[in-house]
């Protein structure tokens, strides 16, 4: 075994917890499908017969239980709980599990879903004996609006910069702006050893790693370091050009020494330029494989759930209805939307560009465009739903009409009395005991008057709702 | 008003009414002190009075074209028809080329048996050049003569070359503004040294100019070239290193630092904000020292008069790129060869390039200055002959050799990597690699030269030993049996000599003490250096010290004046307190950083203080500031005194200032600490005594 997976799905998903409210993120539906699935599917498809599952017990659970993940998924999960409280960071995990970790390992995170040819980050890290190979790509733009987020992204978000050399393959630099205020340092020592740097911004960090086993030794000698991410990786890349490194003390192993002559031995050099040894005697090296094209999202915001919602029924070929959903013939379901197992869906209803997922039931005369359904959900007749997202089994009332709007999850839209129009231009979120309700922009939303106490307008575009 | 004459650099933006005359005179008034330790005494004609050279050829008249009323610029039609012109300085402006430069100017010393400056010609003909403005200063007249028979100047030349000289220019800035003020060039024209070898085609490169100022109008000035060469190249000298952060994908120049002396590259944050997502930092660049610049060049050197350099320019143009809104833009080369002799390493590897073919079609034989018997053969392993080369018995020419006409060569001689010139005489069993000699050299037998130049006229006696890096300089005759050092520079000239000589040609302020030391002026010639029959002077070597600490002023220079622009962007109302609060803490900060920089720092920013502290009160606001940060680091107690030493004698403070601030009562234990110093005690009794003394004279 050259590569052992880990795959970790602890995760609170906490930058979208509107989302992962009720369900924990690995089990969110994309495509009707868990999100765990993707990255197991990812490892299946390239041959790993046995993978390591952090996670939380409710996880677990579901995945135990879960029927269609089982037939899916035919490698051997093994399956590690932590406990949710600990707020464990993903160095700390792997660190939890070292007693598992026999080779070098392929740590992968459970809301990544590509298409990758994964060989070739796993090529960088066989070519060059490297501690670290990691995918990048190209961060998608999310055109769409999303429900609850205030017009667009805020342009001054930090940017991630990352160096790399001029074969754009071996990692020299990562920082992320926020910390960069001084402005950009380099050594001249590595700029002769790299004398054109390529300093890129817009990539989108997959988190899966190529791990060297001693890295994982190293973890456990320094307890400090609690995130792959945010410590260990940064700090991996900058020690390559540091001249001491405790972690890779002198392999003395036969293979290693045999590797060392064939290098000593052959014409091969990683560089141009200068008539240094290859590697310029560096031991440590990290490397990255930069997707150009393709598909790769990490799933960790509202806005890349819903797009990988929209893009993701396009790769796999399922049929887009599952044999087990009920569709009336006078229904109307477009060829990019699906419909999850044990649906119903009723006369004269229409359904365009929209994930249905399972056990929901659509009554008639509804219209569902650019929307994602959970499982278990109710919409009651004529309906009219837009680009919102309603979480599982939360029941819409008769004659709704919600546009760009977030339906958390067991919430129920209540149908009784007059159609009361709330425009509400911005994003609000409330939450009460036992509500979660989302407003997001320019919501149309029908309410029981006795539900709504008061209506608080801050400014002509911004009003704001209060439940009892 | 204090404010924008020191930011004179920025005039348009702090007062875009204010004529330009006007800003001169404001020039003058701040850097009045410098000019005139520039200015020769007696040099009262106006500035922009300089000779223009007689016209040349039936094809020009070169002073009527400058008395011509300037004609409207940048008229889109006429730009593509205009032929390409070019500005050449031949003048380096520095003195890396001492003492042989003291007989010969830089561009006529000789490359492989040919003048640098027709390199340079040559490669500007032959990308397309139609007319060539050469601007000289020192030896005017020598470079003058030199093109006048030169075929540049037969009425067959591509090439229109005109000659402009001034005793004025002390700069590659002075030279651009008289092109701006002589409104010589039309259009988009190349901007070189004569020093600069290269077979570079620019075509391409001034393609994208043009594309990119015919897309986005005047906002692309200059368009640089570089050649690539990793770190370690052979063509690399690392006096000139340079860094540059570029854009990746509109080869935008971001940031350019010279990095010789930096251990750390440092790089604004600001440069990352342009909307791009993809940069690139090179290190692996050769300045070419060859730039497509449009007419705007000109005009900015003369709104900033203190832009002297490229250096300045580039600089200032890129810290005020969000001000002034002009770009650079940068032409890479691979396959081209292009590289400016900026010092003796680079002779000696430009010269080896040029005899292993890298500049071809600029080679040895192919006699492209058209020089009348300098037509020379080209055999295996790079060894070159003219006609009338005599070689002794068992005397091998190993390889990449290069032997002058009617040169004669004795017997058992072993010559390798070598250049040797016209009409030299060189004895048995001398061993030659890696040098460098020049006409009519004189070398006696058992010689041994090792990476050395030897200059005209020469005569090396019997059984001499030339470590690396030896300079003869014209003349000298060194001998018999002495072994020279490794770096001996030894020249006819007195190295003192220039002392009582207004070293006028050269910007470069060497306020170096040491020279001062030894008074005595020995005009004997010692045996110890050059040998009992020898004659010549020997010279301190030109060591690198010297020049890394210009560079590192230079460097925190530029840093201090980026700091201060961001500074002043961001309030220009400033007070006139703060802004001397500022000036002072940052020095005082650079003190720490090097201790020894601090004079050479406070000198050039002496006249700018000056400014600051006028009246009294500033004075003391100055001392107190100063005292603010001193009292921060008490370590440097001591060096409290260097400081105010040297600001007293730049004549920035005052007697009554010190005295004053000495005086006044102060308010915590610590400054009353700091004002026991003992150092700062003697100071303020010399001054007092100064003071008294200077009563009674009265």
């Amino acid at each position: 075994m050259e590569l052992q997976a880990v795959l970790m799905a602890a995760g609170g998903g906490s930058r979208m917890m509107d989302l992962t409210y009720n369900t924990p993120k690995p089990l969110l539906p994309v495509g009707n499908r868990p999100l765990i699935w993707y990255p197991l599917n990812l490892l299946e498809r390239v041959g790993f017969e046995e993978v390591i599952v952090i996670t939380t017990k409710e996880v677990q659970k579901a995945l135990s239980t879960d029927q269609r993940l089982k037939t899916d998924v035919k490698m051997r999960l093994d399956v590690v709980c932590i406990q949710e409280e600990t707020d464990m960071g993903t160095a700390d995990a792997l660190r939890h599990i070292q007693q598992k970790i026999k080779t070098d390992i392929l740590v992968v995170s459970c809301d990544l879903i590509t298409d990758v040819a994964l060989h070739e980050v796993v090529d960088l890290f066989r070519a060059h004996n490297a501690t670290l190979s990691m995918l990048m790509s190209k961060v998608h733009e999310f055109t769409d609006t999303v429900p609850g987020q205030k017009g667009k992204k805020k342009a001054g978000e930090q940017r991630d910069f990352v160096g790399v050399d001029v074969t754009g393959k071996r990692l020299l630099f990562m920082a992320n702006e926020a910390d960069l205020e001084e402005g950009l340092v380099f050594r001249k020592s590595i700029m002769r050893k790299h004398p054109r740097m390529l300093i890129k911004t817009g990539l989108l960090d997959a988190h899966l790693y190529c791990l060297k086993r001693s890295v994982v030794d190293f973890l456990v000698h320094n307890k400090s370091v609690t995130s792959i991410r945010g410590e260990l990786v940064p700090y991996l890349v900058r020690k390559q050009f540091s001249k001491m490194f405790g972690v890779h003390n002198k392999c003395t192993s036969k293979e290693e020494a045999l590797l060392q002559l064939a290098r000593e031995r052959s014409c091969w050099n990683d560089h141009r330029g200068d008539m240094s040894e290859a590697y310029h005697g560096g031991k440590l090296r990290c490397y990255v494989h930069i997707m150009e094209e393709g598909m790769c999202y990490r799933v960790n915001t509202l806005a890349a759930y819903i797009e990988a919602n929209r893009v993701v029924p396009k790769l796999f070929e399922d049929p887009p209805i599952h044999p087990t959903a009920v569709v009336t013939e006078r229904s109307l379901v477009g060829s990019d939307s699906i419909i999850g197992p044990y649906c119903q869906i009723s006369d004269k209803t229409s359904i365009k560009r929209s994930n249905v997922g399972t056990s929901s039931t659509i009554k008639e005369k509804v219209k569902i465009t650019n929307s994602i359904i959970m499982n278990g959900v109710t919409i009651e007749e004529g309906c009219n739903i837009q680009g919102s997202v309603i979480c599982n089994n939360a029941v819409i009332g008769r004659g709704a009409d919600m546009k760009y709007c977030l339906v958390g999850s067991g919430q129920c839209i209540e149908p009784e009395g007059e159609n009361a129009v709330v425009q509400c231009s911005s994003g609000y979120t409330t939450h009460t005991k036992t509500h979660t309700l989302h407003f997001c922009s320019s919501v149309v939303f029908v309410l029981n008057p006795a539900f709504c106490v008061c209506v608080c307008v801050h400014s002509l575009a911004h009003v704001c709702l209060f439940f009892v | 008003m204090y404010v924008s004459i020191f930011f004179c650099s920025r005039p348009l933006i702090f007062c875009p009414t204010l004529h330009r005359s006007r800003w001169r005179k404001c020039a003058a008034r701040v850097f009045g002190s410098r000019e005139k330790t520039r200015r020769r005494p007696n040099a009262a004609e106006e500035r922009n009075v300089c000779h223009v050279a007689a016209p040349l050829t039936p094809l020009s008249n070169m002073a009527g074209k400058a008395g011509k009323p300037s004609r409207p610029r940048k008229a889109d039609k006429d730009e593509e028809e205009q032929p390409l012109q070019a500005v050449l300085v031949a003048d380096s402006f520095n003195r890396r080329f001492f003492p042989i430069t003291k007989d010969q100017p830089r561009a006529l010393l000789p490359l492989a048996n040919v003048s640098m400056i027709d390199y340079t010609l040559e490669f500007l003909t032959s990308t397309g050049v139609q007319e060539t403005f050469v601007f000289c200063c020192w030896m005017a007249s020598k470079i003058k003569e030199h093109l006048q028979k030169s075929k540049w100047c037969r009425p067959t030349s591509p090439n229109v070359v005109h000659v402009i000289t001034s005793d004025l220019y002390r700069s590659l800035g002075d030279v651009l503004r008289d092109v701006d003020a002589k409104t010589l060039v039309r259009s988009d024209f190349l901007l070189v040294y004569g020093d600069v070898v290269s077979n570079i085609d620019i075509s391409q490169a001034l393609q994208e100019h043009k594309q990119r100022r015919s897309m986005d109008k005047n906002v692309s000035v200059m368009t640089m070239i570089f050649k690539e060469s990793p770190p370690g190249h052979k063509t690399r000298c690392e006096d000139d290193d340079i860094i540059i952060a570029m854009d990746g994908k509109s080869k935008r120049i971001l940031h350019y630092q010279r990095a010789q002396a930096l251990k750390r590259l440092h790089f604004p944050m600001n440069i990352f904000h342009s909307g791009s997502d993809e940069f690139e930092i090179r290190f692996d660049l050769l300045d070419c020292h060859i730039s497509i610049c449009s007419p705007q060049v000109a005009e900015l050197f003369t709104d900033n008069f203190d832009y002297q350099t490229k250096n300045d320019f580039v600089r200032g143009l890129l810290v005020n790129e969000e001000i002034l809104g002009n770009q650079i833009h940068m032409h890479v080369t691979k396959d081209g060869y292009g590289a400016r002799v900026s010092n003796l390493l680079m002779y000696d590897t430009v010269s080896s390039d040029t005899i292993r073919r890298w500049v071809y079609p600029i080679t040895p034989e192919a006699n492209f200055a058209d020089l009348e018997g300098q037509s020379c053969t080209h055999s295996r392993h790079n060894v070159y002959r003219e006609t009338g080369v005599s070689l002794g018995h068992g005397s091998q020419m190993e390889e990449n050799v290069l032997i002058g006409r009617n040169t004669m060569i004795g017997a058992n001689c072993t010559i390798s990597n070598t250049v040797i010139g016209a009409n030299c005489v060189i004895g048995d069993n001398v061993t030659l690699d890696r040098a460098y000699i020049w006409n009519r050299v004189h070398i006696a037998d058992d010689v041994k030269v090792k990476q050395s130049v030897i200059c005209d006229n020469v005569e090396v006696k019997h059984g001499v030993v030339l470590n690396e890096q030896c300079v003869l300089a014209y003349n000298v005759v060194v001998g018999p049996d002495i072994t020279l050092p490794e770096g001996t520079v030894l020249s006819m000239h007195h190295p003192d000599e220039e002392d009582d000589e207004d070293d006028d040609e050269f910007l470069s302020d060497d306020n170096d003490v040491g020279y001062r030391k030894d008074k005595t002026k020995l005009k004997v010639f010692n045996p110890a250096e050059v040998g009992s029959e020898g004659k010549g002077y020997r010279w301190k070597t030109s060591s690198l010290e010297d020049t890394e600490e210009d560079e590192l002023a230079e460097c925190i220079w530029g840093e201090i004046d980026f700091r201060f622009s961001q500074f002043l962007t961001q309030s220009y109302k400033i007070s006139f307190r703060n802004l001397g609060k500022q000036l002072t803490s940052l020095l005082n900060q650079f003190l720490y950083h090097g201790g020894k920089f601090y004079k050479s720092l406070l000198k050039k920013w002496a006249p700018v203080f000056k400014n600051y502290v006028k009246r009294p009160q500033d004075q003391l606001d100055c001392l107190a500031s100063m005292e603010e940060v001193f009292l921060e680091r008490e370590t440097h107690w001591a060096a409290l005194v260097k400081v105010l030493m040297s600001m007293y004698q730049l004549e920035i403070l005052e007697e009554e200032g010190i005295m004053h601030w000495f005086n006044q009562g102060s308010t915590t234990d610590k400054s009353q600490q700091l004002r026991r110093n003992q150092g700062l005690l003697k100071f303020i009794q010399w001054l007092q005594e100064a003071e008294e003394s200077s009563e009674e004279d009265e």
